[in-house]
């Protein structure tokens, strides 16, 4: 009974890979396309070309600094919601309701969105010259960087949220009893009580939060269009430019290889970190 | 047991309350201006306005006409629905198979579900883009424009996570359950559609629920892999950014409008099914 799944998913999954990585050593354009088997074997030729002559390098440094500042700053958000929302009082399940809308909303919809929003002469900057701050340009030059890293931060944080709020919720009646009766602040109870706690599942939230980002295609291609602004041309966005719209296959494979290589370290600490085995066999 | 005295308090109440205020706030007045701008012209809406100065709801008829959305919404459905159905009765197949036997290799199995659902969209894309090329020229099968390809390359995303939503719901059945139906005679398939399915509904629905929103989101395949009739609602979408009416403003109404009939059923799924999603995804830990 595994094989139909099980067939599916490696004749869809490993049959793709090989050919990725076959093609990341192939000179292939769309002159080569057609006959693709039969483009003239480079070896490395594309992985040096992508390092020395393309902006891989650049959209690595862009993506992992994004990622990672929205993945620290979803943390306390998230935390923040899970602590306030725990407790009950009324009209909770619609609050925790809303706090999830900003994470299902497609990616698409958010981006379509927030690039009306953070428009030149839009509804942000309005809001913004009120409060004395005069910036006009969020879709392009070095402020985009923050525009995709704000947007992203306000899509993404409810998970963080989400994985808190569980791991709340198996936190045993008594340790409240224990900190209750210690006369514990609320500080130094969070602190020494309810953190160590929430240590595994905020972890893992980290961690699939950073993962997510790092291959987040569709908000910066929705939000930026292409060709991008250089200041937020992360390394989806890249290889897919050079892939679909220059038409450098075989590079394009490449960068595609170095994504895999960006993501393998966060990917092994979170399959060390999930619970794997099934608890029988 | 009472468990909402001040014992349980985390958060001191003003702080709570500030918490909570602020983050409604930011969640909330995007959301509004998403409506308020797709009931406004799309003047007052280059201008920056917030409050609407008009209640136009023509927006929600125009749509229809300027771009074929309602084709991207049939076909979004169609690949969509067709994604969450095949994976979510494979998934549990497969899952089931993870869980009750023991066999070599399992362990792996498991690790690879995991680390397949964070494979970049943007490695496969080309592969699977060639791949369906050769079908045409090799073959004479025309693949790429059709929702096919779209529902193929979907369950290469989707399976994997819809598996592992399934393993960790079926480890929560009791095993005594099968070895008693075993008794009465019942065959492993028959264990399969007769105990175990009708018992393991909600992680089914949780498995097929993201396998859809997974086909429903996509924007990377469907922008490569689709002509303007299997076009998805998310490439149609696209399309009004780059349309104008009669001048130099872009139809910022419109694509309000139609960014919320594309966010509506998602929002719509997610409402109804709510309690069992968010047990899936703690579970499963993965979005």
């Amino acid at each position: 009974m595994l094989a139909p799944g099980g067939v599916l998913m490696f004749v869809v999954i490993v049959v793709p890979l090989a050919v990725a990585l076959y093609v990341s050593l192939l000179d292939l354009d769309q002159y080569t396309f057609r006959q693709w088997v039969h483009a003239p074997f480079i070896r490395l030729g594309n992985y040096s070309e992508a390092i020395q002559r393309s902006n891989l390098l650049h959209s690595i440094r862009i993506s992992v600094g994004y990622a990672t500042i929205v993945t620290l700053a979803t943390l306390p958000i998230g935390l923040a919601a899970a602590l306030a929302t725990q407790n009950r009082f009324r009209g909770r399940g619609l609050v925790r309701s809303i706090f999830l809308i900003p994470y299902v909303l497609p990616a698409f919809v958010v981006g379509t969105v927030w690039r009306i929003i953070l428009q030149p002469d839009g509804i942000a900057e309005h809001t913004l010259s009120r409060f004395g701050v005069s910036e006009d340009l969020w879709l392009n030059g070095p402020r985009s960087f923050w525009a995709l890293v704000i947007v992203q931060i306000w899509a993404s944080w409810p998970l963080v949220y989400l994985l808190a709020l569980a791991g709340l919720q198996s936190i045993d009646h008594t340790m409240h009893e224990a900190a209750a009766l210690d006369g514990t602040g609320w500080w130094s109870k969070l602190r020494y009580v309810i953190f160590p706690f929430l240590r595994g599942p905020v972890t893992l939230a980290m961690l699939i939060a950073f993962l997510h980002n790092v291959n987040n295609f569709t908000l910066p291609f929705v939000l930026f269009g292409v060709p991008s602004p250089r200041d937020v041309e992360v390394l989806p966005v890249l290889t897919y430019v050079e892939g679909f719209q220059n038409f450098r296959f075989g590079v394009s494979a490449a960068m595609a290889v170095f994504s895999v290589v960006l993501i393998a370290i966060p990917l092994a600490a979170y399959l060390r970190a999930v619970r794997l085995d099934v608890g029988q066999a | 047991m009472k468990r909402d005295s001040s014992v349980h308090q985390l958060l001191p109440r003003p702080l709570r309350l500030a918490v909570i205020a602020v983050l409604l706030a930011s969640v909330l007045i995007p959301l509004c201006y998403m409506f308020f701008a797709s009931v406004n012209s799309d003047l007052s809406v280059a201008a920056g306005e917030f409050w609407p100065q008009q209640l136009d709801f023509g927006n929600y008829l125009r749509i229809w006409s300027t771009v074929e959305l309602g084709g991207g919404l049939v076909n979004s459905l169609i690949v969509a629905g067709a994604v969450a159905v095949a994976s979510a009765l494979l998934a549990t197949l497969t899952a089931y198979v993870l869980v009750r036997f023991s066999f070599l290799g399992r362990l792996a199995f498991l690790r690879g579900l995991l680390a397949l659902q964070s494979i970049p969209g943007t490695l496969m894309l080309l592969p699977v883009f060639v791949l369906f090329a050769s079908l045409a020229t090799v073959f004479g099968v025309q693949v790429i424009g059709t929702r096919w390809a779209l529902v193929v390359t979907y369950l290469t995303f989707a399976l994997p996570f819809s598996t592992w939503v399934m393993v960790t719901y079926l480890r929560g059945l009791p095993r005594e359950l099968d070895e008693a139906a075993r008794i009465d005679g019942a065959s492993s398939w028959g264990v399969l559609t007769r105990i175990v399915v009708p018992l393991s509904w909600p992680g089914l629905i949780v498995s097929g629920i993201f396998a859809f929103l997974l086909g429903w989101n996509d924007v990377l395949f469907a922008s490569v892999m689709t002509n303007p009739e299997s076009r998805t609602a998310a490439v149609a979408l696209q399309v009004f950014g780059a349309t104008q009416e009669g001048g130099a403003i872009p139809v910022y109404g419109q694509m309000m409008a139609a960014a919320l009939v594309c966010a509506l059923p998602v929002v719509v799924l997610y409402l109804i099914f709510q309690r069992y999603l968010i047990s899936g995804l703690t579970a499963g830990g993965v979005k």
